[in-house]
């Protein structure tokens, strides 16, 4: 796979340098760089057992009981999801088939679900789970810089895990809040309006205390501006307004 | 012109002294269309004689009287290799004169046998299309019996 | 929203709540070919057509005799709609349209020729190329790829796609699937027909797809065998070379090949198939259209047992020398000595003749001839028959009389002690395809196995028939309330000790639903037999007695093995001085027993007539000669009866099957089924049968994949087949199930 990219990499700068070659006759693949086939790991085997714990089993009936009878298999998605956080963030083969065994669907079935999705994470993964926005908005606002700082701090690149098993940094496309770009996710949190020394502070205190605070780390509470309205900052008109004089 | 019929007549007279008689004369007419007189430099352990007479143009100077043996079935491979070398002009130096030195690892010459029933037939590299079944034979069943001992 | 309407609505409800999908349903049930929907019209090219209403624009063209280009789209399969190689205008829409999705709406204006048309086409195929390697000359599937000949069809004529020598085409790992399927991802399209038949036909669901976009790949993705009993069926579905067959891997190109069309023995289905050979070579099996037996699917090992016809051959005849070892001779010595020996045995009351399962009619009634005019009546088949009630004096005894074309119309199927799934693999998928479509329901008396749909299993003693028979059962109301139900009883079953007892109260519990359904259909006829040997039926219609155990006892000093193979008679059982000629194809348990042998001619060396388990009489042609001195069987038995001073009229095929017709006149009509309805005369016979039934399970013989494989002499001898066997013993051992 790390071939296969340095190889593109490689021959995208050929292709551009020297052919100059217009985007449209480009096949320069962005190809995601996970396996989309299971092989036998010392990490990831069928002789990992995974069972859903009792508390999580009634989650699943109660998630079960959403759907009608003769459309259980659509609670892939969530059942998936459970067994992934109750398995520190990431679905081993046997978790999956264990899904598939509780929803009573062939295994091939849940797989294909478990490697749609982007967000099913089906190697072993670190316990915080890093997850920097890259697309346009954000990465106008900096966040190369926001990754730098990560990939240097943590000292691991994209798509690689710290040895002491703590942190996996990957890109993420939009992950919808291009308002408080640049922002990033850590497991289920969005850290927001970031810079590059936020950043390091958030991961210190991760580190530290196993959390951070949430949210925005500029004075803002949400969305709203960050400093005065640019518009809309007169009062709201009367009713009435520009309406046609006979219809006053 | 009586000069040169008289000639011809002297020549025939000397062919057939060559060839011994009219007889034989007639009969190597016959095996080899053609009468020449030449000087005998050897000949091989088949049988075959070879002859040399530089009168005639180079390339017909040196010729071969096969065995008597194989009658009209002559054949240049019976031209064993070493008479072969100075039949061809590949050296003036019969192997009477100068013999070729014997290796160890050479065999006698073996004539081309196509045409005859030893001729050369490759055998087949290709797999038969049906494979067939073998009943038990004598050699199987013993085969099976010692095996089971 | 009319009460049709309403109803229409429902049914598709109640479709995708089963399959999550909508699958494209032939209007083939009677109850909806009764109230035939109003038919609307469309204008394909400005062409009028008359189409039913939930038809797609695709149905509609091909309607209108225009074909749509297409590489996910099957007719057999539910609909996916991801290659967009169909694409057509329709007038008054913004885009280009799907035409395999679209259903057809009244007034409708396609346009298959228009330039929006052909460019959305190039378009496609373009797309459909830049990651498609540029293997044909070295890729199986040449000369007959779809790929191949839509682009050449309705392909650009140029490419965009420049830069291949730099960063490359999508390239994607092949997968090991099994010892019949060769896969060669980086062809893949990801039409997804492989996929589809998985789920829906064959009932496994082993292959899917993993990951998305560019990065979408095919495959199991754990490593596993893709086990079915059909699997062979996704190399034909294959539209392009990512799935092609593993045994005829870079044999043949399609134009080389001499096709022959002709019948599977390897059941009593009768799939039709055709056979492709070179230069006298059988290269590959394929299987032809016909919707009355088998679609057109066939199962595994009717597609590759082939390479068993090549080996374990009988060549040439053989006799017995002075060692008592067979050894090779000539026809006119093995003629002679045979006949000989029948002199010798004189009268024909101390002879017997048994048919094995590959026989054809012809052969048949040749050997049936010969032996009667020596006098001889115990002429056999190796499947047995109970000898109860009008037994196979009426042909609606022994068979398959709901034809296999109408379990699409039931809608309630009860088998008896059968294994349909691997018994008739043709004939399961036809039901799966009832059970998804038609919501048919299926009852088992048997052992609890995987026949890919789900069914009520009502137990597996002798116990449950009789009181299903009596009408005790729980299920009794449910089998009452069946307005088109269909009992269909294994032939396996007719070996056991209490066949009798068993067969006679299936028929007495199908005559009992016989007069339910009658007020829903009176030609609706219930009960089924579905046999295992391809020649059964057409031995039970020429007059062969289905009692080989009467062999046995009559102690004969001749036996004529003809084709018998399935080690029933086995040398003990027979007088010491009992003289045997076998004559068939295969050096197998027939032969080993044989002092003398006549090599005869397998299925796919003649022109011969099978009847099926309907009682169809199909017929097979010659693909390619009989190897070395092997002979088609009825020309053997000819001229062993010529030898023998014995007067068989007839001297060529027409003449042998104007005997035929003389006989059984319904051999002799090809590809139609005679009406054949006398349960009630039966069942009368059948009353003075008292029943008594032993404990023994109705067990079927062949409950598990790996015995479904090597079955009778041909699949024996075959390399591929004891292939197979070791790739699902190997899967069993492993423990990435599904």
């Amino acid at each position: 796979m790390l071939v296969r990219k340095l190889f593109n990499r490689q021959s995208l700068a050929i292709s551009s340098s020297i052919l100059g070659r217009c985007i449209s006759t480009s096949s320069y693949r962005l190809g995601s760089d996970k396996e989309f086939v299971h092989r036998d790991t010392p990490k990831n085997n069928l002789d990992i057992k995974f069972d859903f714990t009792p508390e999580n089993y009634k989650r699943v009936q109660s998630i079960l009981a959403m759907y009608p009878e003769g459309h259980k298999a659509a609670a892939v998605i969530p059942v998936l999801d459970l067994a992934q956080r109750q398995h520190n963030g990431w679905l081993p083969i046997a978790a999956m088939n264990k899904v598939a065994e509780v929803l009573k669907m062939p295994r091939m079935r849940v797989y294909e679900v478990a490697t749609f999705y982007t967000m099913f994470n089906r190697n072993p993964i670190g316990k915080y789970h890093i997850q920097v926005c890259t697309t346009t908005p954000c990465w106008l606002c900096n966040s190369d810089g926001i990754l730098k700082t990560i990939e240097k701090k943590l000292d691991i690149h994209v798509g690689q895990t710290t040895s002491d098993g703590l942190f996996t940094l990957s890109e993420a496309e939009c992950l919808g809040a291009c308002v408080n770009a640049p922002m990033l996710s850590i497991n289920d949190d969005y850290y927001e309006d970031l810079t590059e020394k936020d950043i390091s502070d958030i991961l210190d205190e991760i580190k530290k205390d196993g959390k951070s605070k949430a949210g925005p780390r500029s004075k803002r509470y949400a969305a709203e501006p960050l400093g005065t309205l640019t518009s809309l900052t007169e009062p709201p008109k009367e009713p009435g307004f520009r309406l046609r004089k006979e219809l006053q | 012109m009586t000069e040169g019929a008289l000639a011809k007549v002297r020549q025939w007279f000397m062919i057939m002294r060559h060839y011994g008689g009219i007889k034989n004369t007639i009969l190597a007419l016959y095996r080899y269309d053609d009468l020449k007189v030449g000087k005998c430099i050897g000949a091989d352990k088949y049988g075959n004689h070879y002859y040399q007479n530089h009168r005639y143009f180079v390339g017909r100077s040196r010729w071969v009287k096969y065995a008597d043996r194989v009658g009209l079935d002559y054949d240049a491979s019976q031209v064993p290799p070493e008479w072969h070398r100075w039949l061809q002009y590949i050296t003036d130096d019969p192997p009477t004169t100068t013999p070729l030195k014997r290796q160890p690892w050479m065999i006698d010459n073996i004539e081309n046998k196509t045409g005859t029933s030893q001729a050369y037939v490759p055998y087949t590299t290709v797999p038969n299309k049906i494979e067939s079944w073998k009943p038990p034979s004598p050699t199987t069943t013993q085969q099976t019996v010692t095996m089971k001992t | 929203m009319s009460g049709i309407q309403l109803n229409r609505l429902l049914v598709a409800l109640n479709r995708i709540k089963q399959h999550g999908y909508i699958p494209i349903c032939k209007q083939s049930t009677a109850a909806q070919s009764k109230k035939e929907p109003e038919k609307i019209e469309v204008f394909v090219d400005g062409k009028p057509v008359q189409v039913e209403p939930n038809t797609t624009v695709l149905q509609a063209c091909a309607v209108a005799g225009v074909e749509i280009p297409r590489y996910c789209y099957h007719d057999r399969l539910s609909i996916a709609g991801n290659c967009r190689m169909c694409l057509v205008e329709i007038e008054k829409s913004p885009k280009p349209v799907a035409s395999c999705a679209m259903p057809v709406m009244k007034g409708m204006r396609i346009l298959t020729d228009s330039p929006l048309t052909k460019r959305a086409r190039e378009g496609v195929m373009e797309f459909l190329l830049v990651n498609h390697p540029l293997d044909c000359p070295i890729c199986d599937q040449g000369g007959e790829c779809d790929l191949q000949d839509q682009s050449m069809a309705f392909g650009s004529d140029r490419s965009r796609f420049t830069d291949n020598e730099f960063s490359g085409k999508r390239s994607v790992e092949d997968k090991n699937i099994g010892p019949l399927i060769k896969t060669s991802m980086n062809r893949c399209i990801h039409c997804t027909r492989c996929v589809r038949f998985g789920s829906e036909i064959a009932g496994v669901s082993d292959l899917g797809t993993t990951g998305r976009g560019s990065d979408m790949i095919i495959g199991t993705y754990v490593e596993r065998l893709f086990m079915s009993e059909l699997s062979g069926n996704v190399i034909d579905l294959c539209p392009v070379g990512a799935l092609t067959s593993k045994p005829y891997a870079f044999t043949a190109r399609p134009w080389e090949t001499r096709k022959a069309e002709s019948i599977d023995v390897m059941d009593a289905l009768g799939s039709n198939i055709v056979v492709h050979t070179r230069s006298g070579d059988v290269l590959r099996i394929l299987p032809r259209t016909n919707d009355e037996v088998n679609e057109e699917w066939i199962s595994d090992k009717t597609r590759f047992a082939y390479d068993g016809l090549k080996r374990q051959r009988l060549t040439a005849p053989m006799l017995k020398n002075r060692d008592g070892y067979l050894v090779p001779c000539d026809w006119e010595d093995a003629l002679s000595v045979v006949a000989e020996r029948i002199g010798r045995t004189g009268s024909g009351s101390k002879m017997a003749a048994l048919a094995g399962r590959f026989c054809d009619a012809e052969g048949l009634i040749a050997l049936k001839d010969f032996m009667n005019q020596l006098g001889c009546e115990t002429v056999c088949v190796e499947e047995r028959f109970p000898n109860v009630g009008a037994s196979i004096d009426l042909r609606s005894n022994y068979l398959f009389n709901g034809t296999i074309a109408g379990i699409e119309q039931a809608d309630l199927v009860l088998l008896i002690g059968t294994n349909p799934r691997y018994e008739a693999s043709v004939l399961n998928a036809r039901i799966r395809k009832a059970w998804t479509h038609n919501d048919l329901q299926v009852a088992v008396i048997g052992p609890k196995i995987d026949l890919t749909y789900p069914y009520e299993h009502l137990g597996d003693n002798t116990n449950v028939l009789n009181e299903l028979t009596s009408g005790k059962h729980a299920f009794s109301k449910t089998l009452n309330e069946a307005k088109r139900p269909l009992v269909i009883l294994g032939s396996s079953m007719f070996e056991r000790p209490d066949a009798t007892s068993i067969y006679a109260s299936a028929a007495q519990l199908s005559e009992k639903l016989r007069d339910v359904s009658a007020k829903e259909d009176k030609e609706w006829r219930v009960f089924n037999v579905l046999h295992r040997y391809a020649s059964q039926v057409a031995a039970l219609d020429l007059g062969y007695k289905p009692d080989f155990k009467s062999i046995i006892d009559l102690k004969p000093s001749l036996l004529y093995l003809f084709d018998a193979d399935e080690g029933l008679i086995k040398r003990e059982d027979l007088p010491k001085d009992c003289y045997i000629i076998y004559q068939g194809h295969h050096g197998d348990r027939g032969a080993q027993i044989a002092d003398a042998i006549l090599p005869g001619a397998a299925y796919t060396e003649k022109h011969a007539i099978y009847a099926n388990t309907e009682g169809r009489a199909q017929q097979t042609h010659l693909a390619t000669t009989p190897p070395g001195k092997a002979r088609e069987d009825w020309k053997i038995i000819r001229a062993l009866a010529e030898v023998c001073g014995v007067a068989l009229n007839y001297n060529d095929l027409d003449e042998i099957r104007d005997r035929l017709e003389e006989v059984a006149p319904n051999l002799t009509r090809m590809d139609s089924i005679e009406e054949a309805n006398y349960f009630k005369q039966n069942v009368e016979l059948l009353k003075q049968h008292k029943t008594s039934f032993n404990n023994q399970p109705l067990t079927p013989p062949i409950n598990e994949l790996k015995d479904f494989y090597m079955t009778d002499s041909i699949s024996r001898a075959s390399l591929t087949m004891a292939k197979c066997v070791k790739a699902v013993e190997q899967q069993l051992k492993s423990r990435h199930t599904n």
